[in-house]
Order: structure tokens, then C-alpha cells, then sequence
């Protein structure tokens, strides 16, 4: 197990490094720059050329890259261009409120999701089977922002129970969790009833049944763990999503968190900060995807031998 | 039993009581989209501050909304004649949150604090500052500076305190912000919230306020609230109770609810077309002026914006005394003009609508940026043309990217733009030769324009001259049909009447202080 980990741990350093140029390339091959975002009504066409030089834009991408990497290396984010604060210190104000929106929402679809999933599976081709069926599709198809207005018109607006947006409270999470996690509730439901129908057709199960154990004892105790597994890979990718994949929510809601700061860096053309929440990101996901590994490792043995 | 019961219930009704005292004194306000993520309160290294700014800092001067300047940290102010010497008497009594006393000692030590910055420009040509005495300061300049005055109502030149600013160095602004406005600093999150809190030893409001003492509301929020829908939603269910700015098509849902009251302020926004000179056909100047008198002014202000705000004839906003320009070189609606025109410069109508000349038609492209309000007018604008030849087509983009497509210098042609600014120095911005591309969208090079900008610029002395020679620089811009314009929004904010009570008339160019200090809660 622990080699299997470490030849994990080692095949992220090439996959970091080509994310951090691709990240690089990507924000600095669209068109527009963060000066504009900066100069005063008045100030002279010289003062853009100092700017320019102060941050080092006029000199050739590779270089700007590599000085940038290097730095990354060390730790050091650099500062924001527009906002003129450290990056990191950007980043870290803004990551808890979306560990909590995300974290939560993860843990509401997963909880729901995989309830949903298994009785559907258990009462596989019923009218219940169908019809909530039906629903996580209809639901999967919604956009996240319009979800969002319309629990904010039901709830907040008509109902009076939440606040409309911000973060000032914790009850102001409730509309945001809801929108972010009945989306995820969608796939894991999903994911959930597929693998169990699959589970629930192979040999084991057979013999379980013969052995004369109950329905509900063979899918709860059996038929589920095994099928698990694909919903543990699901739950590793989305734990990217986790950390700025609320973007349109946090900016319907106008909640604070990286998703937020990612649009107005954007808008902006702030590059270091979009480079440092892009990477975040992508890091998360990198590391995501690792714990899902190494999970599903953890519970099936035929995956990390399949790795030597 | 029954006793604790009682105790019980007493205390919580006197908590729930001072609960509403207390929330009686408190208001929340809303800022929107454009001045959301304003990184810092420091006014001499921002680019970018919101509207609570003004709540903490005051200024020299005010400005009102017909553009006359008044008193705020300076009581008095004269010039000499020449232009090369500025007195200004400072009020007395004034101190900063932290218990500073205002003086003259601190312009001395605030107008170098500019040097290397953003706003540098602003008091570029002061050379020395001259400390008279405790409350009278000189200005020395390099060059004589008209705009000297307007430079110092800017919300860039709020007056720190230079000991917290000196103390906080980069901090400053960010993690306190000391100055001697109605209202202090209390926290301060960036893109999320201001809380600020009454300032009891505020008596020097200027003559734009009836209330110059502490302001009535105890604290308020700023909240910075990106997306409009929510804004409104906000205040519709008393989230907040005042946003500080409204798009015009929010107008009909807002009149709609009773008790939200909307008030309009003179515009401080100008929508209009540049057109690239440079490039065909727009390098004929008939073809441009065919473009410009094409545009109706009036059906866009009717059908987009109900009447809300005014159609714009010219470039600068209609409080300005430079926009009063000599009327013939006002641009308004004119098709039979636009069509005659077309006709001289030798396209003709061909059978699909749209004008031919040598086998070319009259198709150009017409650039906007995202944003429904851009989008719909300027689909008005693309049907306009039509009407008098022109096939315009539209192409979409962020407001970055534009900006670097404009850098380009050759690839646009027609573009639907506005800016906000409250000086006629904004001709200087938009159609200065020194600045090709962007800003100068329309790629005017003309050396009579040059010459008409340095006069403006730089060879003024008083306002009057000022005002006369921008007045000039204006009026040849717009013989040369460099951009049409389109259209001036009015300053639209709306506020809660269950939860606030606001002056009648607003003075200023903007909602600032010196309305909210006679703002209250309504009890």
C-alpha cells in the first residue's frame, strides 16, 4: 500500500508542473491586462509604460513563467496586481467560506444522494424507482445560479426564513448549501443506483440470497459497500469542486470565497491572483483525485496491485 | 418558580426592547456592481474606492450637483491672478478619529504623499506647499491649474490622518482607516462589508448639509453586493436599506413597491459611439457624420429608458459648463440628413437596404461590451443604422478584452461605450493623440485638436478661461464626428421609506456625506 502511495505521490509533480504552465498560458493569452484596471482618468501614457515595467509585464512570457514558478516554489504567491495584497493572504481569507459552502454541500449530497440512490436501487424499476428517477434528471438539467434565485424568491424572499445573500450569519448558508449540494445529490444518486444494480447482479449476491438472508440485509450490508466504490472516485474528483466550484453561487449569493475572488480577478486581468486560484484549484482536484485513489486502494486490493 | 418565570420574561423583553433601540440607530447600505471590490480606503494610493469613502474622509472642497464648489475642510479660498498662487483658510476646530488635530502642518505633509502614486496627476503642478499659519496654507504652482478646485472635491483627495497614515504604511486603509469624516472605520472586509460608526465629535458639515453636527444614524453597514437582482431583493425584504446605485431597468419593479422611494440625481454618465477615423469608410468625415445623425437620441431615451435621465447631443455631461456647446454643433437625430450625406459620399442604396459603392457595401462592424443595458442598446443603435444604409454587425466582448481589441488600433470600427467622470478633461482622455487605441478609441490624430487640447490643458489660468477653451476643444471634436452620442443615465438610487428618512433635494454630484448626515431612521 505505502509503495502504491508513493508512486502516486510521485506522478503529481509532472501533472503540477504542466497544470502550472497551462494555468500560466491561459490567463496570460487572453486579451486584456490589469494596467488598464489601474490608471486614473488623467494619468499620462508613460506612467502605463512604468506600470507595465513594475510588474514585470513587458518582459517575454517564459520569463515571466519562470519567475513566477520559482517563486511558487518558494511559497510565495507574489502580490495582487489590481488588489495589491499578497495573494496568499487573498486566498486564505477567502478559502474558509468556501470550505464551508463546499464542504457541506458535499456532505449533504453524499448523505441524500446516496440514500436516494440505494432505495431506488432497491426498489429498482417500481414507481418510485422511475419517478424520483426522473426527478434527479429534471434536477441534474437546472442551472446551479437559476436554482439559487428561486430558492432565494421561495425561501428568502416570499417565506422570509433566510437571509437573501452574504455571510454574515450562519443561517445564511442554508440557501447556498442547498443549491450547491442538490445538484451533487443528482449524480451520486445516480452513480449510487447504477453500481448497485451491477453489484446486485453478480454471483455473490446470488448465494447470499440462496443462503436465505433478507432483501434489505443483502443490499444494506453487501450490495452497497461494494458499490461504494465508483461513488469514492466521484466524491475524490468533486472535492476540487469543493473549493471553487460554487463560482456562479457565490457571486448569486454574494458570499466571499475563492469563487468570488476568481470572477473579479478575471474581470480584472489581476494575473497573479487569477495564477494563484487557478492553481489552488487545481491542486485541490490533483489532490482530490489522490485521496479518492488511494481510498478506493484502501477498499479494493485489486486496484493497487494493478498499479506494480 | 413563577418569580424566575417572571425575571425571565423581563429580561428578555428588556433585551428585545434595547435590541430595537439600538437597531432603530442602524442602517445598512448597498453598494453594486461597479464599486464592489474596491481593495482599500486609501485615498492617496487608490484607484478604486466605494462609496462609503466619503463617510470617512473629508475633503478640501465639495462639489454640488451644478457643478459650484463649496467649503468643507477649507473655509475660504482665493487665487492671484496670474494662477500661480492658491490660499487656502482651513476651518478650525476639526480633528481626525484618532484625535489629531486638522491644520495646516497636515496639507504640508499630504500633498508630498502623492509623489510616485496613481493620482500623482492631481497635484502635479503644485511645486511647493506654504504653511501661513496654523489654518492658512499657500499653494505655489509649476503652471497655473484651474482644475486645482475640482481635483481637490475628488473623492482621491479625502485628508488622512498623518499619523495612523505614517503608522499603518500599507496597512493603511485596509485594517484602519483614520480620518475626520461623520462616520469611522469600525471593520473593514474587502468585497464583503464596511461597518462604520458614528463620529461624535463631527461639527464642521458644509453648507450642503442642513445638519452639521454628528449625523443622526448611529452605525451603518456598507455591504458590497455584486449581482443587481440580489441588491434589489435585498431591499425588498429590508436586508438593506439603501442602494447606493440602481440600474434604470430595475425602475418599474422598484416604483412598484410601496415602500421603496427612488431618487434621481443629475448623471454623471455619458452613453456614445466612437467611431475609428482611420479606418474605412469612416475615413470620410460625410460618412461619419452620416453615422452620427443616424443615431435617435430621443427613441432610445422613450423606449429603453422610459424617460428616465436625457438624450445626449454632445460629449460632456449636461451639468458641465463646457457642454453648453454653440447648438450647430450639437448632434441630434437627423436621417435625412444621414441619407443625404451618404449620398454625396457616393453610396447608394441597394436593393437589400444597404448602401453599395463599388461593389462594396456599407457593412461595418459595430463592438459592445457583455452586460444586458449594453447589449440592448446597442441592438437599437445596429436597427438606426440600418434605417439610413448602414449594415452594422455586432460582436460581443468582455470589458478586458475589448480594451486590448482596441489596442489594435485598425480592427474596430463602431463601438457603443460610456464613461463617468464630472470634468471636461475627459475630452483630453477619449480624443487625445498621445493615447491612440484605448482610450482614444476613435484614433483622433489631428493637429488642430492638439493644439485646442494644450490650450485646455495647460494654458488656462482662471475657471472662466478654462471653461472657455475646453468649450472650444469640445466644439471641434465634435465638427469632426468622432463618436455620436447616445445617451446621459440619470444617477438613480433607492432607499427604504420603512427604515430611513432622506432630504428632499439631494445636494452634490453624488449621494456622499453630506446627504447621509441628514439622513435618519424613521422612528
Amino acid at each position: 500500500m505505502f509503495g502504491y502511495f508513493l508512486k502516486r505521490l510521485l506522478l503529481l509533480i509532472p501533472v503540477f508542473l504542466a497544470m502550472s504552465a497551462v494555468v500560466f498560458a491561459i490567463v496570460h493569452l487572453v486579451p486584456g491586462d490589469p494596467i488598464d484596471n489601474m490608471l486614473q482618468i488623467g494619468s499620462s501614457p508613460e506612467r502605463r509604460a512604468a506600470l507595465t515595467a513594475k510588474f514585470g509585464l513587458d518582459r517575454p512570457l517564459v520569463v515571466q513563467y519562470g519567475v513566477w514558478l520559482g517563486r511558487v516554489f518558494h511559497g510565495d504567491f507574489g502580490d495582487a496586481i489590481v488588489l495589491k495584497q499578497p495573494v496568499a493572504t487573498l486566498i486564505l481569507t477567502n478559502l474558509p467560506h468556501s470550505l464551508a459552502l463546499g464542504g457541506l454541500a458535499l456532505l449533504f449530497s453524499t448523505v441524500v444522494g446516496v440514500s436516494i440512490g440505494a432505495a431506488a436501487a432497491f426498489f429498482k424499476d417500481s414507481w418510485f424507482d422511475r419517478s424520483v428517477m426522473g426527478l434527479i434528471l429534471a434536477g441534474a438539467t437546472i442551472p446551479n445560479f437559476w436554482l439559487g434565485l428561486l430558492l432565494i424568491l421561495v425561501f428568502a424572499v416570499e417565506l422570509g426564513w433566510f437571509p437573501v445573500s452574504g455571510a454574515r450569519s450562519l443561517d445564511a448558508l442554508v440557501l447556498p448549501v442547498l443549491t450547491v449540494g442538490l445538484g451533487g445529490v443528482a449524480l451520486i444518486a445516480r452513480v449510487t443506483r447504477a453500481a448497485m444494480v451491477e453489484v446486485a447482479r453478480q454471483d455473490f449476491v446470488m448465494m447470499l440470497h440462496a443462503k436465505g438472508l433478507s432483501r434489505r440485509q443483502i443490499y444494506l450490508g453487501h450490495v452497497l459497500r461494494h458499490a461504494l466504490l465508483p461513488v469514492v472516485t466521484i466524491l475524490g474528483l468533486k472535492v476540487g469542486w469543493v473549493v471553487g466550484g460554487a463560482v456562479t453561487i457565490e457571486y448569486v449569493f454574494a458570499r466571499p470565497g475563492l469563487g468570488s475572488l476568481l470572477i473579479s480577478a478575471l474581470n480584472q486581468r489581476d494575473y497573479p491572483l487569477v495564477q494563484g486560484c487557478l492553481l489552488m484549484l487545481g491542486v485541490a482536484v490533483m489532490l482530490g483525485t489522490l485521496l479518492g485513489d488511494l481510498a478506493q486502494a484502501a477498499m479494493d486490493p485489486r486496484i493497487r496491485n494493478g498499479l506494480r | 418558580m413563577r418569580h424566575f418565570t417572571r425575571i425571565a420574561l423581563l429580561t428578555v423583553s428588556a433585551l428585545a426592547v434595547s435590541g430595537t433601540a439600538l437597531k432603530a440607530q442602524e442602517a445598512t447600505f448597498a453598494v453594486t456592481a461597479r464599486e464592489v471590490g474596491a481593495p482599500s480606503y486609501n485615498p492617496i494610493t487608490g484607484t478604486k474606492l466605494n462609496s462609503a469613502n466619503s463617510l470617512i474622509f473629508d475633503r478640501l472642497l465639495l462639489q454640488d450637483a451644478d457643478q459650484s464648489f463649496h467649503g468643507a475642510l477649507a473655509q475660504s479660498w482665493e487665487q492671484t491672478p496670474d494662477g500661480m498662487q492658491w490660499t487656502f483658510k482651513l476651518k478650525p476646530g476639526v480633528k481626525f478619529h484618532d484625535g489629531e488635530p486638522f491644520n495646516a502642518k497636515v496639507i504640508e505633509w499630504w500633498i508630498p504623499k502623492f509623489a510616485g502614486t496613481e493620482n500623482a496627476y492631481m497635484v502635479a503642478n503644485i511645486d511647493k506647499v506654504e504653511v501661513v499659519d496654523d489654518l492658512t496654507v499657500r499653494f505655489h504652482m509649476k503652471a497655473p491649474d484651474p482644475n486645482l478646485l475640482f481635483n481637490f472635491a475628488s473623492s482621491f483627495m479625502g485628508v488622512p490622518s498623518p499619523k495612523a497614515y505614517d503608522q499603518l504604511g500599507d496597512k493603511f486603509g485596509v485594517t484602519a482607516a483614520i480620518g475626520t469624516g461623520p462616520y469611522k472605520m469600525e471593520s473593514f472586509t474587502v468585497g464583503q462589508q464596511t461597518v462604520l460608526t458614528r463620529n461624535d465629535d463631527y461639527t464642521w458639515g458644509s453648507d450642503l448639509s442642513a445638519n452639521r453636527g454628528p449625523a443622526k444614524i448611529k452605525k451603518i453597514t456598507v455591504r458590497e453586493i455584486a449581482e443587481d437582482s440580489t441588491a434589489f431583493l435585498e431591499l425588498q425584504t429590508g436586508g438593506v436599506d439603501l442602494l447606493y446605485t440602481v440600474p434604470t431597468d430595475f425602475l418599474p419593479r422598484l416604483k412598484a413597491e410601496k415602500t421603496v422611494k427612488v431618487m434621481m440625481i443629475p448623471g454623471t454618465e455619458i452613453v456614445y459611439m466612437p467611431i475609428n477615423v482611420t479606418v474605412e469608410p469612416f475615413t470620410d468625415i460625410k460618412v461619419r457624420a452620416a453615422a452620427a445623425y443616424a443615431i435617435n437620441q430621443k427613441a432610445i431615451w422613450q423606449t429603453l429608458y422610459g424617460g428616465v435621465g436625457t438624450p445626449a447631443n454632445q460629449f460632456l455631461i449636461s451639468s458641465l459648463q463646457e457642454s453648453k456647446v454653440d447648438p450647430k454643433f450639437a448632434i441630434s437625430y437627423d436621417p435625412a440628413r444621414s441619407k443625404k450625406l451618404l449620398d454625396e459620399a457616393g453610396w447608394t442604396m441597394g436593393p437589400d437596404g444597404v448602401r453599395v459603392k463599388n461593389g462594396q457595401k456599407l457593412q461595418v462592424k459595430l463592438w459592445t461590451s457583455n452586460g444586458t443595458e449594453f447589449k440592448r442598446i446597442t441592438e437599437a443603435v445596429q436597427a438606426e443604422l440600418k434605417d439610413v444604409g448602414f449594415q452594422a454587425d455586432i460582436t460581443v466582448f468582455d470589458a478586458s478584452s475589448i480594451n486590448a481589441q482596441y489596442k489594435k488600433k485598425t480592427e474596430h470600427q463602431l463601438a457603443v461605450r460610456s464613461y463617468s467622470w464630472t470634468n471636461a478633461d475627459i475630452i483630453d482622455w477619449f480624443f487625445s493623440g498621445k493615447r491612440l487605441g484605448y482610450p482614444n478609441v476613435s484614433m483622433l490624430d489631428d493637429p488642430k485638436a492638439e493644439e485646442l487640447n494644450v490650450i485646455a490643458m495647460t494654458k488656462s489660468k482662471t475657471w472662466e478661461e478654462r471653461v472657455a477653451n475646453f468649450k472650444a476643444y469640445h466644439e471641434y471634436i465634435l465638427s469632426q464626428y468622432a463618436f455620436a452620442p447616445i445617451y446621459e443615465p440619470a444617477n438613480i438610487f433607492a432607499y427604504s421609506t420603512k427604515r430611513l428618512k432622506l432630504p428632499e433635494a439631494i445636494r452634490g454630484t453624488r449621494l456622499t456625506s453630506q446627504t447621509i448626515l441628514d439622513a435618519d431612521v424613521t422612528k
